[in-house]
């Protein structure tokens, strides 16, 4: 720019940004920007989809993840830079788009022009046809007109033209971006995500009190936002090939109004989620959640079904050989006493491990075993109390490990399995492990922006396919009187993409132009009929 | 038949296929070099054999697995080197009349193909659950259609273009202009004069043996071949959009989300930013031609990652999909 140019007010600036962000050179660089970024994300490990990389990574290289944290590399696609490449991409599409869109409105209402020498243009052809100069018109015309042409009759003489598709279908291709980011806003910002575990034959209830803090709400949903729909487990099934691969989940569930009224019973299966009152709920996880009862004689002090977990399993050993652990804590009694269990839902597998042999993959329950081991103390130093591994800092161990299969009862004063239907001493402390269920982990969500996005998707390949596959072609046609009564039709093309297939089209639509004004008329033409290019 | 059968023709119909496609891409580099219309010919009938041989192994491992044969990273990458292939054989060679590229799109699927049969092998079998999906065969097809187009528009035949770009570059000048100068990178729509039915080296003296043809290019000239990778590209462009499409209708019913940052998911979206980019940049100017080929480039690499070094390397939910 040179010295003399005005200086740069706050209105030419503002000028100077927004025609540069029209440039087709912005747009790219920012879509090769984005992509940039995205794959930033992909090799630094994200909060969102593996914490635990993440938080071991804070553990390994404390610095580098401190510096990776402050700059949002951990959380790139929620970072401030992320957002700012795509509002950029959008801004400086939008301002591509409204002039185009203007100039698209505008030139689809100007109706197709005259032209006045045919057979200066590239593609030309003339024809003899049986029909009168006016009927050839009128036949072609509603020929043109049948073949999406937009027609347009002038002075005895048809202009048409047709591909307006191509650039209404890139315009809507590029509109429907902001859709997406609309129902993306709409959908995660209105929405919420969460785990809801429950035994079978339990009900839960739709209210954020009950995620036990797996609950991710959206920017502009509030915690009473939810429905209080009421999901009652009736049962769940795990089923596996041979192999021991799963074959597949399945969660029946009623499903009950806030009110207690019964909505209906739906089957929840992996692929299949169910939804209800605009929330849904997916198969995600289950687990074991054997029925334990502990009593003081003969008095009940605690009963029912516990959530059992599972490490990981370690490279090489299947998932399924691994057994079940679980706690159950008793602060009412004196001393304050922990219970932790091992749970073998097949004991076949259990007594394999014993005698040093591998275990076999558990995929149903035979002869349940569960292992007790009893701890007496302090609670309250624990960190965690809803874990499923007992803290034993502020605890002794009771006893010995006890092994208890399904329906038995051990009395951990004497450390002895009580023969069934005996009941224990008045006083001891008992433990019954009384049945075995398992529970299902449902993902409950609720998106309102999936409708938008599935509009905005579809708005997007047919723009994209118009946009790519369809040409925009000229055609005008002519007549004028021929020998005995017939007519000369004169027909002109041009094409504005697409050049190369445009010559084969033009040479059949002009074969089909010429059969519908009545066909060659008698006698033919003895001079050599020219169709083509020049 | 039982499993076992199924699985042996399977394998033995794969390994002939190999043979097959190693055998035609010798043939059609012989014939880019001495130009022996017999050899061609020989190549592009052993390269059919193998085409219907390795589809042979396809439908067997369907039938032996006793689903649609693409559920794993073998099967994934046995259909894509097949339909690398068809496309070629179909489009390129039938429908363009191009002769010369054959080598190049064989040697692509076999390379696929001894890394499908040397690193990714496994027996067939089920499917997780929720890989046993309606929309995810959708899915999965979409993407392996538009995995070969993309590739061979942006793998094969990109570098054959800058090649050869390169080399009219350096030889512009020189005695052999045998034909319309190609206008370089031009566009599909830019070059109306450049008839691609008639490459000028494809019209006289074409098959001549290799002393007389001198310097003249091996390959159809280069504005041929950029609207050659244009037409794959924008042919597996939407085809590729659709199947992202698709994945998130599958993602949503069974992960409960259209779209999580999954690095699967973010490579798919990466390429298609890439490619994008690329169909943009060649309706920009002063990006058509060879920076617009650099950017498919680019879309190849991208690809890749999308397919092998995800899975093998970055893992994610999709990788369950690895060891299916």
């Amino acid at each position: 720019m040179s010295s003399t140019a005005a200086p740069l007010t706050l209105r030419r600036s503002l000028a100077l940004v927004w025609r540069s962000l029209r440039s087709m050179r912005t747009a790219l660089i920012l879509l090769l920007l984005l992509a940039l970024a995205a794959i930033a994300g992909s090799l630094v490990p994200q909060q969102g989809t593996s914490p635990a990389t993440v938080a071991a990574m804070f553990r390994s290289h404390p610095l580098r993840a401190d510096i990776y944290n402050a700059v949002g590399l951990f959380d790139v696609y929620g970072s401030w830079w992320f957002t700012l490449i795509y509002v950029l991409l959008l801004v400086s599409l939008g301002a591509c788009l409204l002039p185009r869109t203007r100039a698209f409105v505008r030139s689809a209402r100007i109706p197709p022009q005259p032209a006045r020498e045919l057979d200066a243009l590239r593609h030309h052809a003339e024809r003899t046809v049986a029909l009168s100069p006016e009927q050839a018109i009128d036949h072609s015309e509603h020929l043109l007109r049948r073949r999406l042409f937009r027609v347009r009759r002038i002075d005895g003489a048809l202009a048409a033209e047709k591909g307006i598709a191509r650039e209404g279908g890139s315009l809507m291709f590029h509109w429907a971006f902001f859709l997406v980011l609309l129902g993306v806003v709409i959908g995660k910002g209105t929405g919420f995500t969460g785990y809801a575990v429950i035994t079978e034959g339990q009900c839960w209830t739709d209210a954020a009190v009950n995620y036990d803090g797996n609950l991710q709400q959206g920017r502009f949903a509030s915690l009473g936002d939810h429905t209080g729909i009421q999901i009652c487990v009736k049962s769940f099934e795990d089923t596996y090939h041979r192999s021991g691969l799963p074959m597949d989940f399945v969660t029946t569930a009623e499903f009950r109004s806030p009110s207690g009224e019964a909505l209906g019973e739906q089957v929840i299966r992996v692929n299949h989620p169910a939804s209800i009152d605009g929330i849904s709920a997916y198969q995600n996880a289950f687990g074991w959640a054997p029925i334990v009862q502990v009593r003081r004689g003969s008095r009940l002090i605690a009963s029912g079904p516990l959530q059992f977990e599972k490490d990981p399993a370690p490279k090489g050993i299947s998932d399924l050989a691994l057994p079940w652990h679980g706690a159950l804590r008793l602060p009412t009694t004196d001393p304050q006493t922990g219970l932790q269990f091992v749970l073998w839902p097949d004991g076949r597998a259990f007594l394999q491990v014993a005698q040093g042999g591998q275990a076999p993959m558990m995929t149903t329950a035979n002869h349940p075993l569960l292992i007790l081991t009893a701890y007496r103390g302090d609670l309250s130093s624990e960190l965690r109390p809803q874990s499923a591994q007992l803290d034993t800092r502020g605890l002794t161990k009771w006893g010995s490990g006890q092994l208890i299969e399904q329906g038995r009862t051990v009395d951990l004063d004497t450390g002895a399995l009580l023969p069934a239907g005996r009941t224990s001493r008045a006083g001891d402390l008992t433990v019954t492990f009384a049945g075995l269920r398992q529970y299902t982990v449902l993902q409950i969500s609720r998106d309102r922006g999936v409708r938008i996005l599935g509009l905005a998707a579809v708005l997007i390949l047919v723009g994209l396919l118009a946009s790519l596959y369809t040409a925009r072609r000229r055609v005008w046609v002519k007549a004028r009187p021929g020998p005995d009564g017939g007519s000369v039709l004169e027909v002109g093309g041009y094409a504005l993409q697409r050049q190369s297939q445009f010559e084969e089209e033009f040479a059949r639509l002009v074969e089909r132009l010429q059969a519908a004004a009545g066909g060659p008329s008698p006698p033919v033409s003895t001079e050599p009929e020219r169709v083509g290019t020049r | 038949m039982t499993i076992a059968q199924w699985t042996r023709i399977s394998t033995d119909a794969f390994t002939v296929a190999l043979v097959a496609y190693m055998v035609a891409m010798v043939g059609y580099f012989f014939y880019l070099a001495f130009r022996r219309e017999q050899v061609w010919r020989a190549a592009s009938a052993i390269a059919w054999f193998g085409l219907l041989t390795q589809i042979v192994s396809i439908v067997a491992r369907g039938f032996a697995a006793g689903r649609m044969p693409w559920g794993n990273m073998y099967e994934f990458t046995s259909l894509t080197s097949m339909l690398v292939v068809l496309g070629y054989l179909v489009i390129v060679e039938r429908r363009y009349g191009a002769k010369t590229l054959g080598g190049f799109a064989l040697a692509f699927s076999v390379i696929t193909m001894l890394i499908a049969v040397l690193f990714l092998y496994v027996g067939p079998g089920p499917l997780l659950p929720s890989l046993n999906n309606y929309m995810r065969n959708i899915h999965v097809t979409a993407i392996i259609f538009a995995f070969s187009l993309l590739a061979l528009g942006s793998g094969v035949l990109t570098p054959l273009f800058l090649y050869k770009e390169w080399r009219e570059r350096t030889d512009s000048g020189s005695a052999d202009t045998g034909g319309p100068k190609p206008i370089m990178g031009g566009s599909v729509d830019a070059a109306p004069g450049q008839a691609v039915e008639e490459p000028p080296h494809f019209a006289a003296g074409a098959d001549e043996p290799v002393g007389t043809t001198g310097r003249r290019g091996l390959l159809p000239p280069s504005a041929t071949l950029d609207r050659l990778a244009y037409r794959m590209i924008a042919f597996g462009f939407p085809i590729w959009t659709f199947a992202v499409i698709a994945g998130a209708v599958w993602a949503q019913s069974a992960w409960g989300r259209y779209w999580g940052w999954d690095p699967k998911e973010t490579w798919a979206f990466i390429t298609w930013v890439v490619f994008a980019g690329y169909l943009h940049a060649r309706a920009t100017a002063g990006w058509k031609g060879r920076r617009a080929a650099v950017i498919a480039l680019i879309g190849f690499a991208c690809l890749l990652v999308t397919y092998y070094a995800v899975n093998l390397w970055i893992g994610g939910l999709h990788s369950t999909y690895a060891n299916a």
